[in-house]
């Protein structure tokens, strides 16, 4: 895989908090188009590196994406030029509507709310959970846990993503509930996205991913 | 006709209040701190404005706008200089206490700054619209107190239109409901952060040009009318601004009324006694526990 094709390229990723070193000089790419999930036990640096990566903490080591350096500790810069993060634990606006919070992915790329309610990425999310659409108007914060990780992975597409990062999808959910997030997540991949999944347990990473990273103890490696 | 002229007289006190109580609640939804120094953007404008004017001798549009623009930036770099360090910087764990810190800091700068260029006298900004109070079917209202309302419900109204409708607007609630969360959807905290605190010094200060010719003010009235605007901003949750503007308007109205058939003197006594009581018998439904819950 050359550089040019490479979706994300990370070089000698490290991430630290205080004196704690979570990541410890990950070296990896993930091809356009690709599924690629990072695996590891729990504790071992996983979405540390996703942390870094899309620039939630800051970093040591380069990430490119598409060919172009990404800044460091720059969430926002990130989410505007195709890296968008779904974060563990969904981070959403509990007292906006679903819609709203919806909506909001589109942030990364208009400030304008008709042409954010008109876009492409915004019917598309909206159109991938179906049992969402009675619960637009809902609170975030009153909905099930399936439902508001449905609505994180909704604003994540909104936003238009080339590369979506999706920390822990399933943690905490119901398996018939997981088993429907992941099969939204294939469609995703399908439609050429290209995907970077978090998950603790390699099986069920690989039905959906083809290719994995394994974190152990701050080290990236490939099994 | 007294309870009319009591409650008309009530509704324009309350809704200076309730436009303060807006301010300190939106900038607490934005930042989750408290502006101690909001009243003081009040003061500063009013007698700027009458220091402008009167004192150096620009004309009344001039003295306005300038005395505006000279709020915003020192809002700005207020914001640039030191909040961003208190909030953005190696100490953002702490940043709650050090900027409460800070914009207690800022109320008493202004203070004393107010008190060497202004001094210790009552002074007001030249009426806006002079002449004698407006009357009709037995019923008073200064012309002060109508723009005063007339303020309120633009701003009001344009505040709300913003979040209702616009994608900024939803932008500036998400930082308040979730900074995290919002950094992840491209949003930059910092830039809602300084708009808010500049865009609310500013309404601040046009609300003092506006009703100085009313109250008078003098360098320390700034806390007072912050003091106020916290209590409403309090029953709305601190989050709420809907609810801080209605509990502006109450406790204006309750103030006059009290003011007007208890007691002039012991007014403001009864007033904070019955509100302190609302507190104690109705936490929940006055937003009091959402406000400590977060």
């Amino acid at each position: 895989m050359s550089s040019e094709t490479a979706a994300l390229k990370v070089s000698n990723l490290s991430v630290s908090y205080g004196n704690v070193v979570a990541v410890h000089d990950a070296t990896f790419t993930v091809a356009e188009g690709e599924a690629c999930a990072i695996t590891g036990p729990n504790g071992n640096g996983k979405s540390s590196i996703l942390m870094g990566v899309t620039g939630m903490v800051r970093r040591r080591g380069t990430v490119e994406i598409f060919g172009t350096p990404a800044k460091n500790g720059d969430v926002r810069w990130a989410a505007r030029h195709g890296l968008t993060l779904v974060p563990e634990r969904r981070q959403l606006y509990p007292d906006l509507s679903a819609a709203d919070n919806i909506i909001l992915g589109c942030y990364a790329w208009t400030r304008s709310i008709s042409k954010a309610r008109k876009s492409g990425p915004f019917g598309k999310a909206i159109e991938l959970f179906p049992e969402l659409k009675p619960h637009l108007k809902q609170a975030a914060g009153t909905l099930s846990g399936g439902q508001q990780q449905m609505v994180a992975i909704a604003r994540g597409l909104a936003s238009d993503p080339k590369i979506l990062a999706v920390d822990e999808p399933c943690l905490g959910l119901a398996e018939a509930i997981a088993k429907r997030v992941y099969d939204v997540l294939a469609s995703i991949h399908e439609q050429g996205t290209t995907l970077i999944v978090v998950e603790e347990a390699p099986k069920r990473a690989l039905t959906l991913c083809n290719r994995r990273v394994e974190v152990r103890n701050g080290m990236a490696g490939t099994p | 006709m007294k309870f009319g002229n009591l409650v008309i007289a009530g509704i324009v006190t309350g809704s200076i209040y309730a436009t303060f109580a807006v301010c300190v609640s939106v900038w607490y939804r934005v930042s989750n701190i408290l502006n101690l120094a909001v009243g003081d953007f009040a003061m500063a404008g009013a007698l700027g404005v009458d220091n402008l004017y009167r004192v150096k001798g620009l004309p009344l549009p001039a003295a306005i706008a300038a005395t505006l623009v000279v709020i915003a930036v020192f809002a700005y770099l207020y914001d640039q200089v030191v909040l961003r360090i208190a909030q953005d910087g190696p100490r953002r764990a702490e940043g709650i206490v050090v900027t409460f810190f800070f914009t207690f800091a800022l109320s008493f700068f202004i203070d004393g700054v107010a008190k060497m260029l202004f001094g210790t006298d009552v002074h007001a900004a030249p009426a806006l619209w002079a002449g004698q109070s407006l009357a009709f079917a037995g019923l008073h209202l200064e012309r002060a107190g109508l723009l005063v309302l007339a303020c309120a419900v633009i701003i009001g109204g344009a505040f709300w239109l913003y979040i209702r409708y616009t994608l900024g607007g939803k932008a500036l609630e998400a930082c308040g409901e979730n900074p995290v969360g919002a950094r992840i959807a491209g949003i930059d905290t910092r830039r809602y952060r300084r708009l808010i605190f500049v865009g609310t010094a500013v309404i601040a200060a046009v609300f003092g040009i506006v009703e100085s010719p009313i109250t008078g003010y003098t360098y320390l009235s700034g806390a007072t009318i912050s003091l106020t605007g916290f209590l409403a901003a309090a029953y709305g949750g601190f989050r709420k601004p809907g609810r801080a503007l209605l509990a502006g308007l109450f406790i204006g109205i309750l103030e006059a009324l009290l003011g007007g058939y208890v007691s002039a003197e012991y007014g403001d006594t009864v007033l904070y006694a019955i509100l302190a009581a609302l507190v104690l018998a109705w936490p929940r439904g006055l937003g009091f526990e959402s406000a400590v819950s977060g």
